[in-house]
């Protein structure tokens, strides 16, 4: 290349290059390769949580068809469209960055700004059903409702709706009894639940894979007592698989969140003006980063929300 | 500041117009991309409800995986404009899904040999 001797006094200087480099050329090259080993480290950070997904599904697979099945496979449909939406507009404002067009480029920041809320909206509205039906797997972060009268008999009982903490008395209390009434069919939640426990009694796809014959080891072990389906032994498998669940979609939340106070800051520089169709490199990093999130979420749909609808149940 | 179409200000390294040089992409090809992702979308939905297991097991979870990846690899090609860029970035974009692959092999090549031992319920 040519010589390049500090010499911006002399010829035009693009006003985007730092002085550390040769033109900007080698300055966009260097960008992208530093985004992209962040992005590299990103795919490892995620992907321990992709293994251990694929190590317990591939252990329990009737327990990760059962909680997925139990999650509202629309929502997460429509998620995924509005985050396809918004990796477009991310796009395309890094599109007419490019071309040095700033309003255009402000109203697509803007743009994935609101589809990226709504997204986190959805989720939230995902979390909020997920506590009121007693799904997350963290004892206490669920809905506490109240025992029906009439079951109440022993002051033990009576003692733990004080709300104190004894872990002796909650071997005693039998958290998540069914009530009369019976609701058998996976999904609908009759329980009391006073503690906020993990509450799952739906053992349909255990008994399915058992007549069907396609139990791996691993559940015929972690399934059974005595060789008796456990509900209890199943409620814990199930309670693996909402885990995974919080994590993943909880870091991708977070991922997002990180995306959106980006884009706040991109969309303050793009609005006055710091982006010309020769140094746009922000834009296209962050974009980088959005695309990004978007890929994860690609995955977390199908392998989350889908991975037991052909057993058929659930709704 | 108005709308400016400043990339064509002068340009002090015109004379390698090579590869990877700022490229545009096309509108058109954005918005095929989105139409790509959007139909795998709703692909993605409607097999799984279809009992494919039967041909054999898994075969759900390929089907799904795979429209997954297909995405992923328009994403990754056109949105994020590796199909323009160097090969360093192919490198690396390769490299990191390279060592996820190791990472998910060498994990499974210990517990799916595991054998279950004699607790048998």
């Amino acid at each position: 290349m040519a010589t390049h001797f500090d010499t911006h006094d002399e010829h035009y200087h693009p006003p985007g290059l730092q002085h550390h480099f040769e033109d900007m050329k080698q300055q966009q090259e260097s960008d992208s390769i530093g985004m992209w080993l962040f992005l590299v480290q990103e795919i490892m950070f995620f992907g321990g949580l992709f293994t251990v997904y694929l190590v317990f599904r591939s252990q329990y697979p009737m327990a990760f068809a059962a909680g997925s099945n139990h999650l509202n496979w629309w929502l997460g449909a429509a998620n995924t469209l509005v985050l396809i939406v918004s990796s477009l507009t991310m796009a395309l404002a890094v599109h007419y960055a490019q071309l040095g067009k700033r309003n255009l480029q402000v109203v697509l920041i803007i743009l994935t700004m609101i589809f990226g809320a709504v997204f986190l909206g959805v989720k939230a509205v995902e979390y909020t059903d997920k506590y009121h039906e007693g799904i997350v797997p963290v004892s206490g972060l669920n809905l506490k409702t109240e025992k029906s009268h009439e079951k109440i008999r022993s002051p033990r009982e009576l003692n733990s709706q004080t709300g104190r903490d004894d872990p002796r008395e909650s071997l005693r209390i039998p958290v998540g009894e069914k009530n009369e009434g019976g609701a058998e069919h996976g999904g609908e939640h009759h329980y009391s639940n006073l503690r906020g426990e993990f509450q799952w009694t739906d053992t349909s796809l255990a008994v399915h894979a058992q007549e069907e014959g396609f139990l791996t080891n691993s559940e015929k072990i972690g399934y059974f007592a005595g060789g008796e389906l456990n509900a209890d032994k199943f409620r814990d498998k199930v309670r693996i698989f909402f885990w995974i669940y919080f994590a993943m979609t909880g870091l991708h939340a977070l991922h997002m969140i990180i995306g959106l106070a980006l884009m706040s800051w991109l969309l303050w520089k793009a609005w006055r003006g710091s982006y010309t169709g020769e140094y746009y490199a922000p834009v296209e990093m962050a974009g980088l980063y959005w695309h990004f999130v978007d890929i994860v979420w690609i995955f977390l749909f199908p392998l989350l929300y889908l991975l037991g609808r052909h057993f058929g149940g659930g709704h | 500041m108005d709308d400016k179409d400043l990339r064509h200000q002068p340009d002090q390294n015109s004379e390698h117009h090579s590869d990877d040089e700022n490229h545009i992409v096309s509108l058109p090809l954005y918005m095929m991309v989105f139409g790509v992702l959007v139909v795998g979308t709703i692909l993605t939905v409607a097999v799984a409800f279809i009992d494919l297991d039967h041909i054999f097991p898994g075969a759900n979870t390929l089907v799904a995986l795979s429209i997954a990846f297909f995405k992923m690899t328009c994403v990754v090609l056109i949105f994020m404009h590796v199909r323009w860029s160097s090969r360093l970035i192919w490198l690396m974009a390769i490299a990191g899904f390279f060592w996820l692959a190791i990472m998910f092999a060498f994990t499974m090549q210990d517990y799916l040999t595991r054998s279950s031992g004699t607790f048998t319920g």
